[in-house]
């Protein structure tokens, strides 16, 4: 009988050089898993390699032992000794392990909360032990109901939802001024990294028609081609602020391109219709007065960061109710999973009953060859009836135990008593429905 | 019967009113659901005891101006109840139920009071009470939604996210909702104002004299007029429009409050 464990390092354990050593490619993590399920023990095993954590899944009889076996191997291809690595692993059993599993593939364990990726890398990591023949039905049903859960904790928290990154904060302002985006015009001035990440973003959303200027007529045309919009001549900058609804500056110009004058009168153009400037150039393109202006929406680049950093925060706090989702889960799921502990046993003992019956009632009907009928099937039903009441008391008691969580020891006790043959060594051992 | 009804119904919308206005805090989805729940209880209860009170006193139940205030409750709780819905506003109940608790506690509804029945025999009167009604329920969630869109544009304005920010929905959303509400109700309103007008001429003969209420509906329709008129034109929206939801409540309220306090001709 096994007891499923993870072990393994994080980002929070361990430094980024430690983790980039064991974190090994697909083709050599088939080989260990082959290697270390092989020797016996180690059942089942899975292992998850990303550059933020090196973790080992598994059902063993010695978690520590098989813990150890998989690190030495991962620690072996790039000359890394286990005493280097063991103070930075951490070892979680049964309960803990689900939690952990839980936590992990819904995002909450991840340098950045509600990071999209995780999911998919402990996807891969699930199918490549698959691959290998390595999953068995504790690790199938544990993975399976992770990645329910993570999908539950996705659409009931807004955990993945809010921008972290500047780009990405554009957008969210964005449509919190203009709801959906479509049709939405966008106009960039300049060029760089950040701000054509957010007008390739605002775009994505829907945002269009895209103008380009810049001083350099041929990076105008240029980045407007990339973007699918038009270049605009760098005159026309102002005749073009009252025809867009979103405007991104980020260029190098030493004194503000945009007033508060020439704001005022785009707004007027454009009836009052809100227009949001996001400034990304150091120093401001965009005069700090026209946030003052009606209608329009100033940020810099200090006031996305706050804006990112306060949508950390409601990360944290929506991870408040993630983690409350994940505990109902995981309890749950290990209630399930000790609960099904005990089902071998039960079954052993009443195939080991059975043949008793089954052996004794030959023998004695051999001893009555004119035996009717009538009289077999009494004692049939005698048989079978004397079974089911011997069996009766300990199953409960191996149904209650594993409910108060204590199966394991009437397990083997039982085993041990009926000479059962060992714990788990049952028909198919089934995992708990996932 | 029907006083304890309304009074159950008034209870719920106190719980739901605290829900919603603990959802906007703290974001449990219990406490958004606790919220709907309870608020279609009380409504189906206000329902029963305004039917109940129609059937006691023989006639429906918005002759006196304590009855259609209970009345306007009774819409704006119902059209709440769609708006939130249809927009996917879940905050949306935070914002018009305390206005509908200031109206049912603030203002004696008159549910229990047995005023005598009014000498007044004209359908017309119950028709122009009913549009009134309406057209001022559809009011009270243009209140709500300019209150919630001041709300969020100044977060946005002041660049520092807070509860405000993420709870509500985007600037044009509830510019939006705040302009429907006011094309649903406005119609409503000028057609019952008109049937009222026309009817008090031929009741009484002069529309203005020693009436507040007439007169402060009037005041408050011509805000509303103007403020339609701007948002349609295109040449008020956003933050203006709002200022100007706001007062137009100013005035409903005004009116609502004169006519319960104010023994005029009025109420009755």
């Amino acid at each position: 009988m096994g007891t499923l464990f993870v072990a393994g390092l994080s980002h929070h354990t361990a430094p980024i050089e430690m983790r980039e050593l064991l974190a090994l490619e697909s083709d050599k993590l088939r080989e260990i898993l082959a290697d270390v399920t092989g020797a016996g023990g180690l059942p089942e095993a899975m292992i998850l390699a990303t550059c933020n954590r090196v973790e080992a899944y598994g059902v063993a009889e010695v978690p520590t032992e098989a813990r150890d076996a998989v690190f030495a191997r991962l620690g072996a291809h790039r000359g890394v000794a286990p005493a280097t690595v063991a103070p930075l692993l951490y070892t979680h059993v049964e309960d803990e392990a689900v939690r952990h599993a839980f936590r992990v593939a819904a995002s909450l364990d991840s340098m950045v909360l509600g990071e999209p990726q995780i999911l998919g890398q402990v996807k891969d990591a699930f199918s490549l032990a698959q691959a290998v023949g390595t999953v068995g039905p504790v690790l199938h049903s544990l993975m399976s109901r992770a990645f329910g859960v993570a999908k539950k904790v996705r659409t009931e928290t807004e955990i993945g939802r809010l921008a972290v990154s500047i780009p990405f904060a554009a957008v969210e302002l964005a449509r919190k001024i203009f709801g959906r985006l479509d049709g939405k015009a966008v106009l960039l001035v300049g060029a760089g990294e950040m701000s054509e990440l957010a007008a390739r973003h605002l775009v994505d959303h829907g945002a269009s028609p895209v103008y380009v200027t810049n001083r350099t007529w041929g990076r105008a045309q240029e980045l407007a081609r990339s973007l699918a919009g038009v270049a605009v001549p760098f005159e026309d900058l102002h005749a073009t602020l009252a025809m867009v609804d979103i405007a991104i500056t980020s260029t190098a110009a030493p004194e503000p391109l945009i007033r508060a004058a020439g704001v005022r009168d785009a707004l007027h153009a454009r009836r009052e219709r809100p227009l949001f400037l996001i400034d990304i150039g150091v120093p401001r393109n965009v005069e700090a007065a026209v946030n003052q202006l009606d209608n329009a929406f100033c940020y810099d680049v200090d006031d996305l960061r706050a804006v990112v950093e306060a949508n950390l925060r409601e990360r944290q706090r929506e991870a408040q109710r993630a983690l409350a989702i994940i505990e109902r889960e995981a309890q749950q799921f290990a209630a399930r999973l000790a609960e099904l502990d005990v089902v071998p046993t039960i079954v052993s003992l009443r195939e080991k009953l059975e043949a008793i019956r089954r052996a004794e009632l030959d023998k004695a009907l051999g001893r009555l060859p004119d035996a009717d009928g009538e009289t077999r099937r009494v004692m049939e039903a005698l048989s079978q009836a004397i079974v089911n009441k011997v069996l009766h008391a300990p199953t409960v008691k191996l149904r209650d135990s594993s409910r108060a969580g204590h199966g394991r020891r009437f397990v083997e006790l039982i085993s041990e008593v009926f000479g059962l043959g060992g714990p788990g060594r049952g028909p198919g051992r089934r995992g708990p429905e996932a | 019967m029907n006083a304890t009804l309304y009074d159950v119904a008034l209870t719920a919308y106190i719980v739901a009113t605290a829900a919603a206005l603990g959802y906007l805090v703290r974001r449990s989805d219990w406490l958004s659901r606790l919220s709907v729940v309870t608020t279609q209880f009380g409504w189906v209860c206000h329902t029963v005891a305004l039917v109940v009170r129609g059937v006691e006193v023989g006639r429906p139940p918005i002759a006196t101006l304590p009855e259609i205030v209970s009345m306007v409750i009774w819409a704006t709780v119902f059209l709440e109840l769609w708006a939130e819905r249809q927009y996917q506003m879940k905050v949306l109940g935070a914002f018009v139920l305390p206005v509908v608790l200031v109206l049912g506690l603030a203002l004696p509804t008159g549910l229990r009071a047995l005023v005598p029945t009014p000498a007044i025999k004209s359908a017309w009167v119950w028709v122009h009470v009913v549009l009134a009604l309406l057209g001022l329920a559809a009011l009270v969630l243009n209140f709500a939604g300019a209150v919630m869109y001041l709300l969020q544009e100044r977060q946005l304005k002041a660049k520092r996210p807070g509860t405000v920010y993420y709870r509500l929905p985007s600037l044009e959303t509830l510019d939006r909702v705040s302009f429907r509400a006011l094309s649903l109700g406005f119609p409503f309103l000028t057609a019952g104002l008109l049937l009222g007008v026309l009817w008090a001429h031929a009741a009484w003969g002069s529309v203005f004299a020693f009436d507040p209420v007439a007169l402060l509906s009037i005041g408050m329709w011509v805000v509303y007029a103007a403020t339609l008129s701007g948002r349609a034109t295109g040449v008020w929206r956003g933050r203006r429009a709002a200022y100007f939801a706001i007062a137009g409540f100013g005035a409903l309220l005004l009116m609502l409050g004169v006519g319960v306090v104010v023994q005029g001709r009025h109420a009755l």
